[in-house]
């Protein structure tokens, strides 16, 4: 099927795009390089956007301003982002629309150290509970409460070193980041209780590729070659990992961030399990209307945002899904 | 060519087979000893090199602890002003070299008019010092690990190690004290004091650390993260874990547990990129990182690898040497024994000139070679004596067969002897025990009616016996032609035997003188065994005992004669006592008793048959044993003389 999906976007855009566009296609991931974007550094270093015509240029937020910042600014012509952020940014009046949904699934989790005793989420009431400070909190937030769960939350960044000093009793993390940073800091696997938020009925969908709608209109036909691109960088990735790893952790040294293999190949391997619909009825690079709607409910009941954007106003897909 | 074997082969086997196991037992008590001495001279020596740099390393960390720590006591007991701690941090970096910056961050909105962010912080620029207050919606250090963890934990904290935010390149760690102040007479948390501490000089410390060619030494951080180690790409990258994942290396992983959980041991590191290493690690007490020194295998025990090979080729070479010098002496010493074999091989042959391989040195061997020689040499000797001996006795032995054809040629053999007398039957048979014998017996007629016949036993055996037996024999036939009577006969005979008889021989003596006509028996006995007289009609009965002395003994002595009457199919059995003394294995006699019973068993028979069974009976009594004395049985049939032919003709 995934095939059959590519094929058809190679024959739509090798057919419009005879002209090439002046300017590069600026892109920024939501975060520093690492496997969380393989696909994209896989294309571009393969030379996939080069093939499909498209002139793409990759760019990095830092801590100080994010993608959609460079969105916004100007300063990017698609980012990738998270769903959640994405719908706050929406909220907050940018006009930004999902042109491909790349993660299916929710990699967030609660993890607690066995030692602490906690198995169960009824063990999580009254508990010290470390927190992204970012956006990401929302869905894990929104879980305690669906549970009823009454926790002590406390915000941190990135880092799990107060969750291995035992400066929280619980703490968010990602499956495919922070979770691996446990064992590759000598905690072993067997010594954490986690709790996807997932298997709570919160499997929100996360990183999705963004554009302005404006640009969406104006540059579809670069747009389209672009998410085609990535997808086969994608499952390039997916067929080459070590290659994958290799190239990741390069980039990653480059840019003076701490990287080791272990830990990138881990991240590609749980990104692509996300990246599969796994048991929902949903298409490569769709995103769910359902999925959108679990999504902005969970936003409003928060009172983070206050009017909804239609499924079809916010997912303007540029590729087509039929088969 | 060793040959199976051989002395050679026998001998250099065991001597191999035990020096070999020696040697191997020996290196190995060696191998193992020294390898054990050397493992623990490098566990010492390793733990020395880890405990000078964790000193060391201490030694620079623990004044920078003080820092935080008096000022978090002075935040508690004597605040200054929030506006002059700008100032104390500028002192704390001119006054202390080694701190990179110094921070004394608050808590979110502490001072009101400060607003949300407040922590005057200094920090290097080249020589000169700034400060400025740290914090802003892109640094919200409340959130940050250096804050956060301290204030959670209510305890002084010494951050991952961390590259500078300025680009420097410099590795830095934290070092934060939590600090209380009163604020409407409540003692409250306030904040966290700092000092930034750049660990290039650590990492040096570390880096400089040599152990043989290939050892290092690296640190690690809490978390595993290698804060120093050889190959600069792991530094801040790589943890003990991520590495051991990617090698898939459960014991890897497992010395990094034990490594940040603050333990310290010396164990084999099990692998590495290039082959076996040892390992000692050790925490640093302020921080909680921890040091590893890594010894490689390889190195560590190459000298005792090169003794041991040296060792094993000069053992090796020892044994080759050994084995020459085994089968040289070897072969030294059992030439000669081979030479021996051919000698002794050539002497049984009869060769006794046989020449001796030359022995000089060997003891035992010129023992051997003296008594081979004299062997030979009395060989010789005897056998010419055997040579001699052997003559003589065939000589003698040729003698006497002639003397015992002779002798028997004196008694008369051709039976039956007189066919022209149907009167008379008889059978003689004489069976000496050696060549020539002592027995006797003999018969003749006499004026054609009167039967003379005789059995006698010489005294002694051999030679001098059968002398006088035909001394004995000589004499009766000369005197019987001039003498009729028995008595008159042994008397002439018994003077003439004992007549100059210097050697005391005797004999028994019977002599019986028949006449053929009326079956009148006139008979002496001269002390011999009495005969047996077999009768058809009576018992067959054994005569008197001779009262008499035997023949030969005294001159004078006057032997008196009896007398009876045969009937005709009488029969007279005489003997001498090699048939009553014959004697088995179990010095069972044949005695008289079994020689009557044959004799009455078979009184039917003929002289011939009867001697004939007779004999047979002796031999089935005597078996296998040898005879030791002469045997001798006449037996004289009287068949009267109008009966005679038709007797002998029933008889058979």
């Amino acid at each position: 099927m995934r095939k059959i999906i590519l094929f058809a976007c190679t024959v739509l855009s090798a057919g419009l795009l005879t002209t090439r566009a002046s300017e590069p296609l600026v892109f920024s991931p939501h975060w520093m390089p690492q496997a969380q974007f393989a696909g994209f550094y896989v294309a571009q270093d393969q030379g996939f956007y080069k093939e499909a015509g498209v002139d793409v240029e990759i760019i990095h937020p830092s801590p100080t301003v994010s993608s959609v910042d460079f969105l916004e600014r100007g300063t990017a012509d698609v980012i990738t982002q998270f769903l959640m952020t994405a719908l706050t940014a929406s909220n907050e009046g940018l006009d930004l629309v999902n042109i491909g949904q790349l993660s299916q699934h929710s990699a967030i989790l609660f993890a607690s150290k066995k030692s602490s005793g906690i198995e169960t989420i009824e063990d999580f009431e009254g508990k010290k509970v470390g927190v992204w400070r970012g956006g990401f909190r929302e869905v894990p937030m929104a879980m305690l409460m669906d549970q009823g769960v009454d926790v002590n939350w406390v915000s941190v960044l990135w880092s799990v070193n107060l969750f291995l000093e035992d400066g929280v009793d619980l703490m968010t993390m990602m499956w495919y980041n922070e979770y691996n940073q446990l064992y590759l800091s000598g905690l072993d696997r067997d010594e954490v209780n986690t709790f996807f938020v997932a298997d709570y009925g919160f499997d929100v969908p996360e990183d999705g590729i963004y554009t302005l709608a404006s640009t969406r209109d104006e540059r579809e036909k670069e747009l389209r070659a672009f998410v085609e691109a990535s997808i086969r960088g994608w499952d390039y990735a997916s067929e080459n990992q070590d290659y994958t790893v290799s190239l990741i952790v390069d980039m990653m040294r480059q840019a003076n961030i701490p990287a080791n293999k272990a830990h990138q190949r881990w991240m590609l391997k749980r990104i692509l399990d996300l990246q599969a619909p796994g048991e929902k009825e949903v298409r490569k690079t769709e995103l769910h209307p359902d999925d959108y709607q679990m999504a902005v409910e969970i936003l409003k009941e928060r009172e983070i945002i206050e009017r909804i954007l239609p499924y079809e106003e916010f997912f303007q897909p540029v590729c087509s899904f039929n088969e | 060519m060793i040959k199976k074997n051989s002395l050679s082969f026998r001998i250099i086997k065991r001597v191999l087979t035990f020096t070999t196991l020696m040697f191997l037992l020996v290196l190995s008590l060696f191998y193992y000893f020294a390898r054990n001495s050397i493992e623990e001279s490098a566990r010492e020596n390793a733990i020395h090199i880890a405990d000078n740099a964790v000193a060391k390393i201490e030694q620079e960390l623990q004044p920078m602890e003080k820092i935080p720590e008096v000022v978090a006591g002075l935040m508690e007991i004597d605040p200054p002003h929030e506006d002059s701690l700008f100032l104390l941090v500028e002192t704390i970096l001119e006054k202390n070299q080694n701190v990179s910056g110094a921070a004394i961050a608050f808590e979110p909105n502490f001072f009101p008019d400060k607003g949300l962010y407040y922590s005057p912080y200094a920090y290097r620029d080249g020589d000169r010092i700034h400060s400025f207050s740290l914090g802003d919606e892109n640094y919200e250090y409340f959130y940050m690990d250096w804050y956060l963890i301290p204030k959670m934990l209510d305890t002084a904290y010494w951050t991952e190690p961390y590259y500078d935010e300025g680009g420097g390149e410099m590795l830095m760690s934290t070092y934060s004290v939590p600090f209380y102040m009163r604020r409407d007479g409540e003692r409250v948390f306030a904040g966290i004091a700092t000092v930034d501490v750049s660990l290039d000089w650590l990492t040096e410390t570390v880096a400089e650390i040599e152990i043989f060619e290939t050892g290092y030494a690296f640190m690690l951080s809490r978390n595993g993260v290698a804060v120093t180690y050889p190959r600069r790409e792991y530094i801040m990258n790589e943890s003990l874990f991520s590495m051991a994942a990617e090698r898939d290396s459960e014991l890897l992983r497992e010395i990094g547990q034990d490594m940040i959980a603050g333990n310290s041991q010396f164990r084999e590191h099990g692998m590495n990129d290039t082959g076996r290493f040892w390992i000692y690690y050790t925490p640093l007490p302020s921080s909680g990182w921890s040091i590893g020194v890594v010894y490689p295998d390889a190195e560590m025990f190459a000298t005792l690898r090169s003794i041991t090979t040296l060792m094993i080729i000069l053992v090796l070479g020892g044994l080759i040497v050994l084995t020459i010098l085994t089968v040289q002496i070897v072969n030294r010493i059992s030439a000669p024994l081979s030479q021996f074999s051919n000698s002794a091989r050539l002497v049984a042959e009869g060769n006794f000139d046989v020449k001796l391989p030359k022995i000089r040195k060997t003891l035992e061997l010129r023992e051997l070679h003296d008594a081979f020689s004299h062997m030979q040499e009395e060989l010789a000797e005897y056998v010419v004596n055997l040579k001699e001996t052997t003559a003589a006795k065939e000589k003698i032995e040729s003698e006497l067969r002639i003397a015992r054809e002779i002798q028997l040629a004196m008694i008369p053999h051709s039976f039956p002897p007189y066919p022209d007398l149907p009167q008379v039957d008889l059978y003689a048979v004489l069976r000496s025990a050696r060549e020539v014998g002592g027995d006797l017996y003999d018969f003749f007629v006499v004026d054609q009616d009167k039967f003379v016949f005789a059995i006698g036993d010489v005294s002694g055996k051999g030679v001098p016996a059968s002398l006088f037996m035909a001394v004995t024999r000589t004499l009766l036939r000369t005197i019987a032609d001039k003498e009729q009577s028995p008595s008159k006969i042994m008397a002439a005979l018994n003077k003439s035997l004992s007549f100059n008889n210097e050697s005391n021989m005797f004999v028994t003596f019977f002599l019986g003188v028949m006449n053929l006509k009326t079956g009148q028996l006139s008979y002496v006995n001269a002390g011999h065994n009495p005969p047996v007289l077999i009768s058809k009609t009576k018992e067959t009965k054994m005569f008197e005992p001779a009262k008499t002395i035997p023949l030969g003994l005294y001159e004078e002595f006057e032997y008196p004669e009896h007398s009876m009457t045969l009937e005709p199919g009488d029969k007279l059995f005489s003997y001498t006592d090699g048939v009553t003394e014959a004697e088995n294995v179990r010095d069972d006699l044949f005695d008289e008793d079994r020689m009557l019973k044959v004799l009455e068993e078979n009184k039917d028979k003929s002289p011939k048959d009867l001697i004939n069974v007779m004999m047979h009976a002796i031999e089935a009594h005597v078996q296998d044993h040898p005879q030791s004395d002469d045997i001798t049985m006449m037996t004289v049939s009287f068949k009267g003389l109008d009966h005679g032919n038709t007797q002998n003709k029933a008889d058979e």
